[in-house]
Protein backbone atom coordinates (compact mmCIF):
# COMPACT_ATOMS: atom_id res chain seq x y z
CA UNK A 1 0.00 0.00 0.00
CA UNK A 2 1.87 3.30 -0.99
CA UNK A 3 1.71 5.95 1.31
CA UNK A 4 -1.23 7.82 -0.74
CA UNK A 5 -3.41 5.00 0.09
CA UNK A 6 -3.11 4.30 3.55
CA UNK A 7 -5.41 6.18 5.77
CA UNK A 8 -4.36 8.57 8.50
CA UNK A 9 -5.39 5.91 11.32
CA UNK A 10 -3.03 3.37 9.44
CA UNK A 11 -0.24 5.79 8.82
CA UNK A 12 0.03 7.11 12.53
CA UNK A 13 -0.51 3.35 13.66
CA UNK A 14 2.88 2.12 12.17
CA UNK A 15 4.70 5.39 13.72
CA UNK A 16 3.56 4.27 16.64
CA UNK A 17 1.08 7.00 17.23
CA UNK A 18 -2.06 5.80 19.08
CA UNK A 19 -5.72 5.96 18.97
CA UNK A 20 -5.63 7.78 22.59
CA UNK A 21 -2.61 10.27 20.66
CA UNK A 22 -5.25 11.16 18.00
CA UNK A 23 -8.22 11.30 20.72
CA UNK A 24 -5.93 14.04 22.22
CA UNK A 25 -5.33 15.77 19.46
CA UNK A 26 -8.83 15.94 18.28
CA UNK A 27 -9.87 17.06 21.83
CA UNK A 28 -7.24 20.29 21.45
CA UNK A 29 -8.42 20.91 17.86
CA UNK A 30 -12.69 20.87 18.71
CA UNK A 31 -11.28 23.43 21.54
CA UNK A 32 -9.22 25.58 19.06
CA UNK A 33 -12.35 25.33 17.19
CA UNK A 34 -14.65 26.22 19.53
CA UNK A 35 -16.68 23.17 18.57
CA UNK A 36 -18.74 21.32 21.34
CA UNK A 37 -16.52 19.00 23.41
CA UNK A 38 -18.28 15.97 22.17
CA UNK A 39 -16.91 16.34 18.95
CA UNK A 40 -13.99 14.86 19.47
CA UNK A 41 -14.56 11.25 19.04
CA UNK A 42 -16.15 11.81 15.71
CA UNK A 43 -12.90 14.32 14.33
CA UNK A 44 -10.83 11.67 15.60
CA UNK A 45 -12.67 8.38 14.03
CA UNK A 46 -12.55 10.66 10.65
CA UNK A 47 -9.38 11.77 10.44
CA UNK A 48 -8.35 8.24 11.44
CA UNK A 49 -10.58 7.06 7.86
CA UNK A 50 -9.23 9.92 6.05
CA UNK A 51 -5.88 10.42 3.50
CA UNK A 52 -3.64 13.02 3.33
CA UNK A 53 -5.23 16.17 2.18
CA UNK A 54 -3.41 17.24 -1.05
CA UNK A 55 -2.46 21.07 -0.26
CA UNK A 56 -0.85 23.39 -3.27
CA UNK A 57 0.86 26.44 -2.14
CA UNK A 58 1.73 29.05 -4.22
CA UNK A 59 3.41 32.34 -3.43
CA UNK A 60 2.35 35.56 -5.13
CA UNK A 61 3.71 39.01 -3.64
CA UNK A 62 4.76 38.51 -0.20
CA UNK A 63 7.65 38.33 2.26
CA UNK A 64 7.52 35.06 2.83
CA UNK A 65 6.68 36.21 6.82
CA UNK A 66 3.78 33.76 6.43
CA UNK A 67 5.31 30.28 5.61
CA UNK A 68 8.28 31.33 7.85
CA UNK A 69 5.49 31.84 10.88
CA UNK A 70 4.07 28.77 10.12
CA UNK A 71 7.19 26.44 9.80
CA UNK A 72 9.43 28.17 12.46
CA UNK A 73 6.19 27.76 14.93
CA UNK A 74 7.77 25.35 17.60
CA UNK A 75 4.41 23.87 17.86
CA UNK A 76 4.14 20.42 17.35
CA UNK A 77 0.61 20.57 15.97
CA UNK A 78 1.85 22.15 12.97
CA UNK A 79 5.23 19.97 12.34
CA UNK A 80 2.67 17.05 12.82
CA UNK A 81 0.36 18.43 10.62
CA UNK A 82 2.30 19.03 7.81
CA UNK A 83 4.03 16.04 7.58
CA UNK A 84 1.11 13.56 8.68
CA UNK A 85 -2.37 14.94 7.87
CA UNK A 86 -1.42 16.74 4.52
CA UNK A 87 0.47 16.12 1.87
CA UNK A 88 1.93 19.55 0.64
CA UNK A 89 2.83 18.84 -2.92
CA UNK A 90 4.42 22.18 -4.44
CA UNK A 91 5.55 25.11 -2.16
CA UNK A 92 8.33 26.30 -4.08
CA UNK A 93 10.16 28.06 -0.76
CA UNK A 94 10.33 24.39 0.55
CA UNK A 95 10.55 21.90 -2.08
CA UNK A 96 14.14 20.57 -4.00
CA UNK A 97 13.16 20.98 -7.21
CA UNK A 98 13.72 23.96 -9.32
CA UNK A 99 13.50 25.67 -12.54
CA UNK A 100 11.26 23.18 -15.07
CA UNK A 101 11.16 20.41 -12.45
CA UNK A 102 8.97 22.57 -10.07
CA UNK A 103 6.74 23.19 -13.32
CA UNK A 104 6.50 19.63 -13.81
CA UNK A 105 5.65 19.27 -9.87
CA UNK A 106 3.29 21.39 -9.63
CA UNK A 107 1.55 20.30 -13.13
CA UNK A 108 1.59 16.42 -11.86
CA UNK A 109 0.55 17.42 -8.61
CA UNK A 110 -2.63 19.22 -9.78
CA UNK A 111 -3.38 16.61 -12.87
CA UNK A 112 -3.50 14.00 -9.49
CA UNK A 113 -5.69 16.14 -7.55
CA UNK A 114 -7.89 17.52 -9.89
CA UNK A 115 -10.63 18.41 -7.68
CA UNK A 116 -10.00 18.04 -4.53
CA UNK A 117 -6.41 19.82 -3.44
CA UNK A 118 -6.70 22.79 -1.42
CA UNK A 119 -5.19 25.82 -3.34
CA UNK A 120 -3.35 27.87 -0.28
CA UNK A 121 -2.07 31.31 -1.42
CA UNK A 122 0.31 33.42 0.82
CA UNK A 123 1.03 37.31 -0.81
CA UNK A 124 -1.47 39.56 -2.96
CA UNK A 125 -1.97 39.18 -6.46
CA UNK A 126 -0.90 42.19 -8.19
CA UNK A 127 -3.24 42.84 -11.69
CA UNK A 128 -1.78 46.35 -13.14
CA UNK A 129 -0.10 46.13 -16.27
CA UNK A 130 -1.19 42.57 -16.61
CA UNK A 131 0.21 41.37 -13.45
CA UNK A 132 4.06 41.90 -14.58
CA UNK A 133 4.90 42.91 -11.11
CA UNK A 134 5.01 39.55 -9.88
CA UNK A 135 5.88 36.11 -11.86
CA UNK A 136 7.20 32.63 -11.60
CA UNK A 137 8.46 30.61 -14.28
CA UNK A 138 7.73 34.23 -16.34
CA UNK A 139 3.79 33.31 -15.49
CA UNK A 140 1.95 35.92 -14.14
CA UNK A 141 0.74 35.31 -10.46
CA UNK A 142 -2.82 36.81 -11.42
CA UNK A 143 -2.63 33.58 -14.77
CA UNK A 144 -1.11 30.85 -12.37
CA UNK A 145 -3.93 31.71 -9.78
CA UNK A 146 -6.72 32.04 -12.71
CA UNK A 147 -4.97 28.50 -14.24
CA UNK A 148 -5.10 26.59 -10.51
CA UNK A 149 -7.79 28.25 -8.93
CA UNK A 150 -11.00 26.19 -10.82
CA UNK A 151 -9.60 22.76 -9.84
CA UNK A 152 -9.26 23.04 -6.43
CA UNK A 153 -11.73 22.18 -3.58
CA UNK A 154 -11.36 25.67 -1.49
CA UNK A 155 -8.66 27.86 -1.82
CA UNK A 156 -6.57 29.06 1.45
CA UNK A 157 -5.83 32.80 0.98
CA UNK A 158 -3.40 32.66 3.99
CA UNK A 159 -2.20 36.23 5.57
CA UNK A 160 -3.69 39.59 4.84
CA UNK A 161 -1.89 39.98 1.54
CA UNK A 162 -3.55 37.09 0.38
CA UNK A 163 -7.05 38.12 1.47
CA UNK A 164 -7.43 41.33 1.59
CA UNK A 165 -4.12 42.67 -0.71
CA UNK A 166 -2.48 43.50 2.68
CA UNK A 167 0.87 45.80 2.25
CA UNK A 168 1.47 45.87 -1.42
CA UNK A 169 -1.83 47.42 -1.74
CA UNK A 170 -1.51 49.76 0.28
CA UNK A 171 -1.17 53.62 -1.05
CA UNK A 172 -0.42 54.11 -4.08
CA UNK A 173 -0.47 50.48 -4.99
CA UNK A 174 1.20 50.93 -7.27
CA UNK A 175 1.02 46.88 -8.58
CA UNK A 176 -2.86 46.92 -8.77
CA UNK A 177 -2.38 44.52 -5.54
CA UNK A 178 -5.65 42.72 -4.79
CA UNK A 179 -6.89 40.02 -2.94
CA UNK A 180 -7.51 36.64 -4.02
CA UNK A 181 -11.09 36.64 -3.35
CA UNK A 182 -10.82 39.87 -5.88
CA UNK A 183 -9.84 37.72 -8.85
CA UNK A 184 -11.01 34.30 -7.66
CA UNK A 185 -15.31 34.66 -7.37
CA UNK A 186 -17.08 31.38 -8.10
CA UNK A 187 -14.97 28.84 -5.32
CA UNK A 188 -15.00 28.39 -1.57
CA UNK A 189 -12.68 30.92 -0.08
CA UNK A 190 -11.09 31.32 3.57
CA UNK A 191 -9.21 34.02 4.30
CA UNK A 192 -6.85 33.38 7.49
CA UNK A 193 -5.65 36.96 7.39
CA UNK A 194 -2.72 38.71 9.79
CA UNK A 195 0.71 39.63 9.47
CA UNK A 196 1.72 36.87 9.69
CA UNK A 197 -1.70 34.86 10.41
CA UNK A 198 -1.77 32.73 13.88
CA UNK A 199 -0.83 29.21 12.87
CA UNK A 200 -3.32 27.52 15.14
CA UNK A 201 -5.63 29.38 12.63
CA UNK A 202 -4.58 27.64 9.42
CA UNK A 203 -4.01 24.22 11.26
CA UNK A 204 -7.17 24.23 12.78
CA UNK A 205 -8.71 25.51 9.42
CA UNK A 206 -6.80 21.98 7.22
CA UNK A 207 -7.74 19.50 10.50
CA UNK A 208 -11.67 20.79 10.40
CA UNK A 209 -11.14 20.15 6.43
CA UNK A 210 -9.57 16.96 6.70
CA UNK A 211 -12.50 15.44 9.26
CA UNK A 212 -15.34 16.47 7.91
CA UNK A 213 -14.64 17.83 4.36
CA UNK A 214 -15.93 20.88 4.41
CA UNK A 215 -14.60 24.26 5.51
CA UNK A 216 -15.46 25.51 8.67
CA UNK A 217 -18.59 28.59 9.46
CA UNK A 218 -16.83 31.65 8.04
CA UNK A 219 -17.92 35.37 8.72
CA UNK A 220 -19.06 38.27 6.53
CA UNK A 221 -15.01 38.21 5.25
CA UNK A 222 -14.89 35.02 4.70
CA UNK A 223 -12.67 34.33 8.07
CA UNK A 224 -13.22 30.88 10.19
CA UNK A 225 -15.40 32.08 13.34
CA UNK A 226 -14.21 29.99 15.78
CA UNK A 227 -10.85 32.60 15.18
CA UNK A 228 -11.95 35.85 14.16
CA UNK A 229 -15.61 36.43 15.76
CA UNK A 230 -14.59 38.46 18.51
CA UNK A 231 -12.23 41.60 18.56
CA UNK A 232 -9.04 41.46 20.30
CA UNK A 233 -10.75 43.78 22.65
CA UNK A 234 -13.28 41.54 23.53
CA UNK A 235 -10.64 39.07 24.66
CA UNK A 236 -7.90 41.57 25.72
CA UNK A 237 -6.96 41.47 29.52
CA UNK A 238 -6.42 44.94 30.06
CA UNK A 239 -10.05 45.61 28.76
CA UNK A 240 -11.52 45.60 32.32
CA UNK A 241 -9.29 49.44 32.53
CA UNK A 242 -10.82 50.49 29.10
CA UNK A 243 -13.89 49.60 31.10
CA UNK A 244 -12.72 51.55 33.99
CA UNK A 245 -11.40 54.46 31.85
CA UNK A 246 -8.26 53.66 32.76
CA UNK A 247 -5.60 54.61 30.10
CA UNK A 248 -1.96 54.23 29.35
CA UNK A 249 -0.57 57.85 28.26
CA UNK A 250 2.80 56.90 27.17
CA UNK A 251 4.44 53.62 26.10
CA UNK A 252 5.67 52.35 29.35
CA UNK A 253 4.19 54.12 31.96
CA UNK A 254 2.86 53.24 35.09
CA UNK A 255 -0.06 52.87 33.72
CA UNK A 256 1.04 50.66 30.74
CA UNK A 257 2.87 48.65 33.50
CA UNK A 258 0.10 48.04 35.77
CA UNK A 259 -2.10 47.12 32.64
CA UNK A 260 -4.14 49.87 31.67
CA UNK A 261 -6.08 49.64 28.45
CA UNK A 262 -3.73 51.14 25.42
CA UNK A 263 -6.70 52.48 23.52
CA UNK A 264 -5.08 56.25 23.35
CA UNK A 265 -2.12 54.80 22.10
CA UNK A 266 -3.57 53.82 18.96
CA UNK A 267 -4.45 50.02 19.73
CA UNK A 268 -6.57 48.94 17.07
CA UNK A 269 -8.09 46.22 19.26
CA UNK A 270 -11.82 47.03 19.49
CA UNK A 271 -12.05 46.68 15.32
CA UNK A 272 -9.72 43.94 14.75
CA UNK A 273 -10.97 40.75 14.70
CA UNK A 274 -8.21 37.78 15.82
CA UNK A 275 -7.36 35.35 18.19
CA UNK A 276 -4.20 36.96 18.97
CA UNK A 277 -5.16 37.14 22.55
CA UNK A 278 -6.21 33.82 23.61
CA UNK A 279 -4.08 31.73 21.49
CA UNK A 280 -1.43 34.45 21.90
CA UNK A 281 2.33 33.69 19.91
CA UNK A 282 5.32 32.04 20.69
CA UNK A 283 3.94 28.90 22.35
CA UNK A 284 1.37 31.16 23.90
CA UNK A 285 3.92 33.49 25.76
CA UNK A 286 2.59 36.43 24.58
CA UNK A 287 0.93 38.88 22.03
CA UNK A 288 1.88 42.51 20.87
CA UNK A 289 -0.64 44.13 23.46
CA UNK A 290 0.73 41.98 26.18
CA UNK A 291 4.31 43.18 24.88
CA UNK A 292 3.08 46.73 25.89
CA UNK A 293 2.20 47.81 21.83
CA UNK A 294 -1.69 48.38 20.93
CA UNK A 295 -2.65 46.18 18.51
CA UNK A 296 -2.12 47.60 14.99
CA UNK A 297 -5.01 45.67 13.45
CA UNK A 298 -3.04 44.05 10.91
CA UNK A 299 -5.81 41.07 10.24
CA UNK A 300 -7.70 43.85 8.57
CA UNK A 301 -8.41 45.16 5.29
CA UNK A 302 -6.84 48.07 4.79
CA UNK A 303 -4.66 48.18 7.80
CA UNK A 304 -1.78 50.09 6.55
CA UNK A 305 -3.79 53.28 5.41
CA UNK A 306 -5.96 52.98 8.09
CA UNK A 307 -7.54 57.05 9.06
CA UNK A 308 -4.44 58.82 11.61
CA UNK A 309 -2.47 55.85 11.51
CA UNK A 310 -1.02 53.90 13.90
CA UNK A 311 -0.72 55.84 17.06
CA UNK A 312 -3.64 57.33 16.97
CA UNK A 313 -6.60 56.11 18.82
CA UNK A 314 -9.76 55.25 17.90
CA UNK A 315 -11.92 58.20 18.91
CA UNK A 316 -9.41 60.33 16.86
CA UNK A 317 -6.49 61.23 19.50
CA UNK A 318 -8.63 60.86 22.89
CA UNK A 319 -9.91 58.50 24.98
CA UNK A 320 -13.37 56.78 24.19
CA UNK A 321 -14.90 59.68 26.56
CA UNK A 322 -15.39 57.50 29.46
CA UNK A 323 -15.65 60.28 32.27
CA UNK A 324 -18.82 58.89 34.26
CA UNK A 325 -17.26 55.44 34.38
CA UNK A 326 -17.86 55.37 38.33
CA UNK A 327 -21.74 53.77 37.69
CA UNK A 328 -20.82 52.44 34.30
CA UNK A 329 -17.41 50.26 34.95
CA UNK A 330 -19.25 47.31 36.51
CA UNK A 331 -21.96 47.30 33.55
CA UNK A 332 -19.00 47.28 31.35
CA UNK A 333 -17.06 44.43 32.40
CA UNK A 334 -20.36 42.58 32.82
CA UNK A 335 -21.37 43.07 28.98
CA UNK A 336 -17.61 42.81 27.67
CA UNK A 337 -17.63 39.51 29.36
CA UNK A 338 -21.37 38.40 28.07
CA UNK A 339 -20.11 39.48 25.10
CA UNK A 340 -16.82 38.10 24.62
CA UNK A 341 -18.70 34.76 26.35
CA UNK A 342 -21.65 34.65 24.01
CA UNK A 343 -19.50 35.36 20.44
CA UNK A 344 -17.44 32.51 21.89
CA UNK A 345 -19.63 29.96 21.89
CA UNK A 346 -22.20 30.99 19.06
CA UNK A 347 -19.24 31.65 16.33
CA UNK A 348 -19.14 27.74 15.87
CA UNK A 349 -21.43 25.00 15.46
CA UNK A 350 -21.28 21.13 14.99
CA UNK A 351 -20.38 20.03 11.15
CA UNK A 352 -23.32 19.01 9.71
CA UNK A 353 -22.11 17.11 6.75
CA UNK A 354 -19.74 17.52 3.47
CA UNK A 355 -20.06 20.54 1.33
CA UNK A 356 -18.08 19.37 -1.30
CA UNK B 1 -10.54 36.89 27.68
CA UNK B 2 -13.07 38.25 30.01
CA UNK B 3 -14.13 36.52 33.34
CA UNK B 4 -16.85 36.74 35.39
CA UNK B 5 -15.64 37.49 38.82
CA UNK B 6 -17.98 39.98 39.36
CA UNK B 7 -20.96 37.75 39.55
CA UNK B 8 -19.25 35.51 42.36
CA UNK B 9 -17.31 32.47 41.51
CA UNK B 10 -20.53 30.73 43.74
CA UNK B 11 -23.16 31.54 40.98
CA UNK B 12 -20.80 30.15 38.20
CA UNK B 13 -19.94 27.16 39.92
CA UNK B 14 -23.43 26.59 40.66
CA UNK B 15 -24.57 26.88 37.19
CA UNK B 16 -21.67 24.38 36.57
CA UNK B 17 -22.88 22.03 38.70
CA UNK B 18 -26.36 22.25 37.52
CA UNK B 19 -25.09 21.77 33.58
CA UNK B 20 -22.96 18.78 35.07
CA UNK B 21 -26.04 16.79 36.56
CA UNK B 22 -27.97 17.53 33.35
CA UNK B 23 -25.72 15.41 32.18
CA UNK B 24 -25.56 12.91 34.12
CA UNK B 25 -29.19 12.27 33.99
CA UNK B 26 -28.64 12.15 30.39
CA UNK B 27 -25.84 9.69 30.84
CA UNK B 28 -28.26 7.31 33.62
CA UNK B 29 -31.40 7.94 31.01
CA UNK B 30 -30.11 7.24 27.68
CA UNK B 31 -26.37 5.78 27.96
CA UNK B 32 -24.80 8.93 26.42
CA UNK B 33 -21.53 10.50 27.31
CA UNK B 34 -20.48 14.33 27.80
CA UNK B 35 -17.90 16.99 28.75
CA UNK B 36 -18.34 20.64 29.25
CA UNK B 37 -15.47 22.54 27.83
CA UNK B 38 -13.80 24.40 30.95
CA UNK B 39 -11.41 26.52 28.75
CA UNK B 40 -14.43 27.80 26.31
CA UNK B 41 -15.65 29.47 29.26
CA UNK B 42 -14.61 32.68 30.71
CA UNK B 43 -13.62 31.46 33.81
CA UNK B 44 -11.64 32.76 36.33
CA UNK B 45 -8.88 30.73 37.77
CA UNK B 46 -10.69 31.03 41.13
CA UNK B 47 -13.77 29.64 40.29
CA UNK B 48 -11.92 27.17 38.70
CA UNK B 49 -10.36 25.95 41.90
CA UNK B 50 -13.63 26.81 43.74
CA UNK B 51 -15.31 24.11 40.98
CA UNK B 52 -12.24 21.88 41.40
CA UNK B 53 -12.57 21.79 45.08
CA UNK B 54 -16.79 21.65 45.32
CA UNK B 55 -16.26 18.44 43.24
CA UNK B 56 -13.84 16.60 45.41
CA UNK B 57 -11.55 13.84 45.13
CA UNK B 58 -13.30 10.46 43.92
CA UNK B 59 -11.68 6.94 43.91
CA UNK B 60 -9.24 6.90 40.14
CA UNK B 61 -6.79 9.02 39.19
CA UNK B 62 -4.91 8.42 35.81
CA UNK B 63 -2.00 9.91 33.72
CA UNK B 64 -1.73 9.27 29.63
CA UNK B 65 1.80 10.37 28.23
CA UNK B 66 1.28 10.96 24.85
CA UNK B 67 1.67 14.55 23.09
CA UNK B 68 2.48 15.87 26.43
CA UNK B 69 0.84 14.62 29.58
CA UNK B 70 -3.37 14.01 30.14
CA UNK B 71 -4.43 13.78 33.86
CA UNK B 72 -8.00 12.41 34.69
CA UNK B 73 -9.24 11.30 37.49
CA UNK B 74 -12.74 10.97 39.03
CA UNK B 75 -14.05 13.42 41.57
CA UNK B 76 -16.73 12.46 44.41
CA UNK B 77 -19.39 12.14 42.26
CA UNK B 78 -18.95 8.66 40.38
CA UNK B 79 -18.78 9.05 36.56
CA UNK B 80 -18.00 12.57 37.16
CA UNK B 81 -14.04 13.17 35.55
CA UNK B 82 -12.01 16.24 35.86
CA UNK B 83 -9.44 16.23 32.82
CA UNK B 84 -6.82 18.23 32.32
CA UNK B 85 -4.82 17.77 28.70
CA UNK B 86 -1.03 19.06 28.37
CA UNK B 87 0.66 19.49 25.08
CA UNK B 88 4.54 18.40 25.05
CA UNK B 89 5.42 22.09 26.28
CA UNK B 90 3.30 21.93 29.21
CA UNK B 91 0.17 24.26 28.31
CA UNK B 92 -3.04 22.94 28.92
CA UNK B 93 -4.68 22.60 25.68
CA UNK B 94 -7.93 21.40 27.21
CA UNK B 95 -9.62 21.53 30.46
CA UNK B 96 -13.09 19.30 30.74
CA UNK B 97 -15.68 17.79 33.24
CA UNK B 98 -16.52 14.67 31.30
CA UNK B 99 -19.30 12.05 32.33
CA UNK B 100 -18.77 8.57 31.32
CA UNK B 101 -18.31 4.90 32.59
CA UNK B 102 -14.69 5.71 31.83
CA UNK B 103 -13.42 8.63 30.26
CA UNK B 104 -12.56 7.98 26.15
CA UNK B 105 -8.87 9.01 26.38
CA UNK B 106 -8.25 5.56 28.87
CA UNK B 107 -9.42 3.23 26.66
CA UNK B 108 -7.37 1.05 24.37
CA UNK B 109 -8.63 0.66 20.61
CA UNK B 110 -8.76 -2.33 19.48
CA UNK B 111 -6.64 -1.59 16.37
CA UNK B 112 -3.99 -0.54 18.68
CA UNK B 113 -4.41 -3.76 20.72
CA UNK B 114 -4.33 -5.52 17.55
CA UNK B 115 -0.29 -4.16 17.27
CA UNK B 116 0.01 -4.71 20.56
CA UNK B 117 -0.76 -8.06 20.65
CA UNK B 118 1.85 -8.99 17.28
CA UNK B 119 4.26 -7.39 19.34
CA UNK B 120 3.23 -9.20 22.56
CA UNK B 121 3.93 -12.19 20.26
CA UNK B 122 7.25 -11.24 19.66
CA UNK B 123 8.47 -10.80 23.59
CA UNK B 124 7.88 -14.79 24.09
CA UNK B 125 10.38 -17.05 23.59
CA UNK B 126 7.19 -19.90 22.36
CA UNK B 127 5.61 -19.39 19.17
CA UNK B 128 1.91 -18.94 20.74
CA UNK B 129 -1.00 -20.08 18.57
CA UNK B 130 -2.62 -18.18 16.72
CA UNK B 131 -6.86 -17.69 17.01
CA UNK B 132 -8.45 -19.35 13.68
CA UNK B 133 -9.49 -16.72 11.81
Amino acid sequence: MSAADATLGEMLGKSGFSRRGLLKFSIAMTASLALPPGVASAMAANLAQARRQSVIWLSFQECTGCLETLLRTSSPTIAALIFDYISLDYQEALMSAAGSAAELTLRQAVAANRGKYLLAIDGSVPVADGGVYSLTGGQANVSMLQQFAPDAAAILAIGTCAAYGGIPKAYPNPTGAVGVEDVITNKPIVNIPGCPPVPEVLSGVLVYFVSFGRLPDLDDRKRPLAYFGTTIHDQCYRRPFYDQGKFAKSFDDEGARQGWCLFELGCKGPTTHNACASLKWNDNTSFPIESGHGCLGCSEPDFWDQEGGFYTSLAGGKGPGWEDTGIAAAGGIAVGAAAAFAARHKTAKPPQGPQK
Amino acid sequence: MQNFDFLGDDGLVDALLMEAADLMQDFISYGRAGSIDLLGLPLSASCLAALEARLGQGEVAATVSISGESQTRETAIHGLWWTRHADETGRVVALLIEVAAVPEILRADREDMARGLRRLRGLTNFRLARPAS
